[in-house]
């Protein structure tokens, strides 16, 4: 068990380097941030000094090894806008995010999953083929799309919902519901297959040829083994809890992580961009790793296949 | 009324209170509240004019603060008294002011000649031990303090303010409401730059309170019509009425500004009533919104012209006749028609009517003339060979249709144009391939052609600076006019300077000049500006 957890957190440092570099270099050498943040009608001479101020000017390869330096000894570098730690500015966006995600994470899993054992258990059914139609349709139209839709619905032409902002409680629910949609379009596929595929398989038979009621059967077989593949889909969601909200939150003004990302990225506040980025490889790493040492939970043949 | 024991009571106890309010309270009613959705509050984070030179910042600073001279907002960009009630004009070199006496900032201190001196001082726009180009710059009357750590002055201030400010000697105080602006080299400009973004007066003791520059720089005290209230960079800013302006009561309670980036999210937070006003809608959206009848689009022209710049090093482009060709296939008014809607207009080139008497009647851009282009083209024995335009993703509104338009109008005229779409600026003025067209805006912070044409491409302006054009005229006119003082002289040499840049040996080709639009609720009565400040003083709101 030791080596399995060394062996995926080393891979999880490795993931996490790559992803620094990679937002690093390509950072860098997408734009100036000094155009960006002072514009480009700024005079020469205060872009000049904004670029000295930031060490823009220095090689890349020096500032890359002071970056890892820095990071290293827990500095993640200043905002260029704000002039404050950049972790700190990053931090202060992941409650207002995590306010919509996890209720969103709860609609999905509550309406998501249910949704997939009844299309399963209902195969061919107009329950069924009604699932999957609101399902395809619900992971098909684009989050934004949705967005606008449930505004105009809710905001604009009843006039009972805010639209943009956090408010109130209130301006939470379209942004929970458009998140919620699509993700639990996406659980309900996921469980459905799942949970078809485990149906056909020659235990379930012999556990409804030994006498077992169907609902023993489902319970007691075919759930635990069809949840392997729901695991996968809800420790993803889990990973892009901090990440996974970036086009909802620039729709509805919602001040989170994506909100402040797609900011720093069009501002080129690198040290804001990096910290994001590293969180965001920190989760996903994190929910994959819960993931692994859930499959062996689950699946007792995934403990015994690690103990050979 | 019969007058009764008790009536006599409740009047000399009604009056009582009256007498115990603060002046500006009495009479006064519930004024409304006010929500405004902008793309964005402040692209630097900062209300520090000297940091934030941008667009969306003009939009708030003539709410938070005032200048010595103001602008005549809403009604044109004239200069007008503001802080300072009147001015002489000494010497060339010299001019002084005599402040308007009561000026409260919203801390509650009065504006004394002390404030203004700081304001233009070391400690908030020149930085310690500045050095003018030349002789000792004497500041006087600045008090340096002792502690001035997390007050040190970002770097691009500091370039900014020496930009704004290029030969000033020294800002002293003469007496309580009496300042004197001395300049080392003659300058008419004085004046203008008293009224350009930059030159807002600040309250010496807000900035010596506040514990940082940071901290100063996101909650400023000025003596604005409004107050800070509350700012959240990319968030929110909160602005509270500031009942002592002198300007009279200001008409809002509260405005907040929202930074909603979609221009959907705006336009249905304005329909569902969430908005009162929604900013920086493109030209697209005015027919949508005002099809609503309680809705209105306004606003328009700015002081800020869309221009095509030339790189005259390219191979094609080293023969003037080709620019000219170039500017001669534009239709300008095609392109104002169709995809501004006829709402903006192709100006006199690069200047603007606030000039006053350095506007240059009877200039116009080139005119359209694709016979005229083609036999330009044809002289300069043109083959075809490529010639490169950087383009930016729809950096200025409507950008990338203009450039297509461009492209097809100057191939009428035999000039084959290829668009290559860049990210940003850096790309746009990369030189390690050839540059051939670009797109820009300039704009006039004050009124005379020192600060468009001059400061933008003359030879400390970006287009030379960044080696794309140079001209040993305009070089020296560039240097002769900041100093000229006769105005017939300075008029003379900024019409050859048009001359030069727009028609001779082109830098760049005026397109047509910029605007912006504003949604709002029709039931409010407010005049957008012709500029991107907002203006919500007593006189240009009510419901």
């Amino acid at each position: 068990m030791i080596r399995f957890i060394l062996s995926r957190g080393l891979r999880a440092v490795v993931t996490i380097f790559l992803v620094v570099t990679f937002a690093f270099i390509v950072l860098r050498l997408s734009g100036d941030p000094a155009m960006q943040i002072l514009s480009v009608d700024a005079p020469p001479e205060a872009i000049a000094a904004f670029r000295n101020e930031w060490g823009l000017n220095q090689p890349i390869w020096q500032q890359f090894l002071d970056y890892l330096l820095n990071v290293l000894h827990g500095n993640f570098g200043d905002s260029m806008r704000e002039g404050r730690p950049a972790m700190d500015i990053v931090l202060e966006h992941v409650g207002a995010t995590l306010m919509i995600t996890l209720p969103a994470l709860a609609l999905k899993i509550v309406i998501g999953i249910p949704a997939g054992i009844y299309a399963a258990l209902h195969r061919n059914s107009l329950a069924d083929r009604m699932t999957m139609m609101i399902s395809v349709a619900g992971f098909t139209v684009p989050s934004f799309v949705l967005a606008l839709v449930l505004v105009l619905i809710f905001s604009v032409h009843l006039g009972w919902l805010p639209s943009t902002g956090n408010a109130t409680w209130k301006h939470a629910i379209l942004p929970i519901v458009t998140l919620g949609t699509a993700g639990a379009a996406i659980l309900a596929r996921f469980t459905r297959s799942a949970m078809l595929e485990v149906l056909g398989q020659s235990y379930i038979r012999a556990a409804s040829a030994k006498g077992l009621i169907w609902r023993q059967v489902v319970t007691g077989h075919a759930l635990p083994n069809a949840a392997i593949p729901t695991v996968t889909i809800v420790g993803f969601m889990i990973g892009s809890l901090i990440a996974g909200a970036v086009v909802v939150e620039s729709v509805f003004s919602w001040p989170g992580i994506g909100y402040l990302l797609i900011s720093a990225v069009a501002n080129r506040d690198l040290a804001i961009v990096q910290s994001i980025l590293l969180l965001i490889a920190l989760c996903m790493v994190c929910a994959n790793l819960v993931v692994d040492l859930l499959y062996g939970w689950i699946d007792p043949r995934v403990r015994l296949r690690s103990a050979h | 009324m019969i007058l009764t024991r008790r009536n006599l009571l409740k009047s000399g106890a009604a009056m009582g209170g009256a007498l115990a309010l603060p002046r500006f309270a009495i009479g006064q009613t519930k004024r409304p509240s006010i929500t405004i959705a902008v793309q964005q509050v402040s692209n630097s984070a900062s209300l520090e004019p000297l940091r934030e030179q941008s667009n969306v910042g003009t939009r708030i600073f003539a709410t938070i603060y005032d200048r010595l001279i103001n602008q005549d907002l809403p009604r044109s960009l004239d200069t007008v008294p503001g802080l300072a009630e009147s001015w002489e004009r000494i010497d060339h070199r010299t001019v002084e002011l005599n402040l308007r006496q009561g000026v409260k900032f919203h801390n509650g201190d009065e504006l004394t000649a002390d404030d203004v001196v700081f304001s233009f001082g070391a400690e908030r726009m020149f930085g310690e031990g500045y050095v003018a180009d030349s002789n000792a710059t004497l500041f006087t009357n600045v008090l340096v303090r002792d502690n001035v750590k997390g007050k040190e002055l970002p770097a691009e201030v500091v370039a900014v303010a020496k930009r704004n400010w290029p030969s000033i000697e020294r800002v002293e105080s003469v007496s309580k409401y009496k300042v004197r602006f001395v300049n080392k080299t003659p300058d008419v400009t004085m004046e203008g730059r008293m009224a350009r973004m930059g030159s807002e007066i600040v309250s010496q003791r807000g900035f010596s309170e506040a514990e940082s520059w940071l901290e100063w720089s996101r909650k400023p005290v000025g003596t604005g019509p409004y107050m800070v209230e509350e700012f959240i960079p990319d968030q929110k800013l909160v602005l509270r009425a500031h009942d002592e302006y002198w300007g009279g009561r200001p008409p809002v309670e509260k405005i907040t500004m929202l930074v909603v980036p979609e221009v959907a999210s705006r336009v249905n937070g304005l329909y569902s009533g969430e908005f009162d006003f929604i900013c920086d809608m493109p030209p697209d959206q005015i027919d949508g919104i005002e099809s609503h009848a309680a809705f209105e689009v306004q606003g328009g022209l700015i002081p800020n012209h869309r221009l095509t710049v030339f790189d005259k090093h390219h191979p094609q482009l080293v023969d003037p006749r080709i620019r000219r060709a170039m500017t001669h296939a534009i239709d300008r008014q095609l392109i104002v028609d169709s995809i501004w809607s006829g709402r903006t207009r192709v100006p006199a080139g690069l200047q603007w009517e606030f000039y006053g008497p350095m506007f240059i009647e009877g200039w116009t851009v080139p005119e359209y003339d694709v016979e005229k282009a083609r036999q330009l083209v044809k002289d300069a024995g043109y083959k075809g060979d490529p010639i490169p335009y950087r383009l930016l993703n729809n950096y200025y509104t409507n950008q990338v249709a203009t450039g297509q338009i461009l492209v097809e109008m100057w191939r009428q005229a035999g000039l084959n144009v290829e668009i290559q779409m860049k990210e940003n600026w850096q790309q746009i003025f990369d030189q390690s391939t050839q540059r051939g067209v670009r797109d820009w805006s300039n704009s006039a912070p004050f009124n005379d052609p020192i600060s468009s044409i001059v400061n933008q491409h003359g030879p400390n302006g970006q287009q030379q600076q960044a080696g794309e054009w140079s001209n040993e005229e305009m070089n020296k006119l560039s240097g002769m006019m900041e100093v000229e003082t006769d105005m017939a002289r300075r008029k003379a040499q900024f019409k050859r300077m048009l001359e030069i840049c727009e028609r001779e040996d082109p830098a760049y080709t005026v397109l047509h000049q910029n605007a912006t639009f504003t949604g709002k609720r029709k039931d409010i009565q407010w005049k957008a500006a012709p500029s991107f400040a907002m203006d919500f003083r007593q006189g240009n709101f009510a419901i």
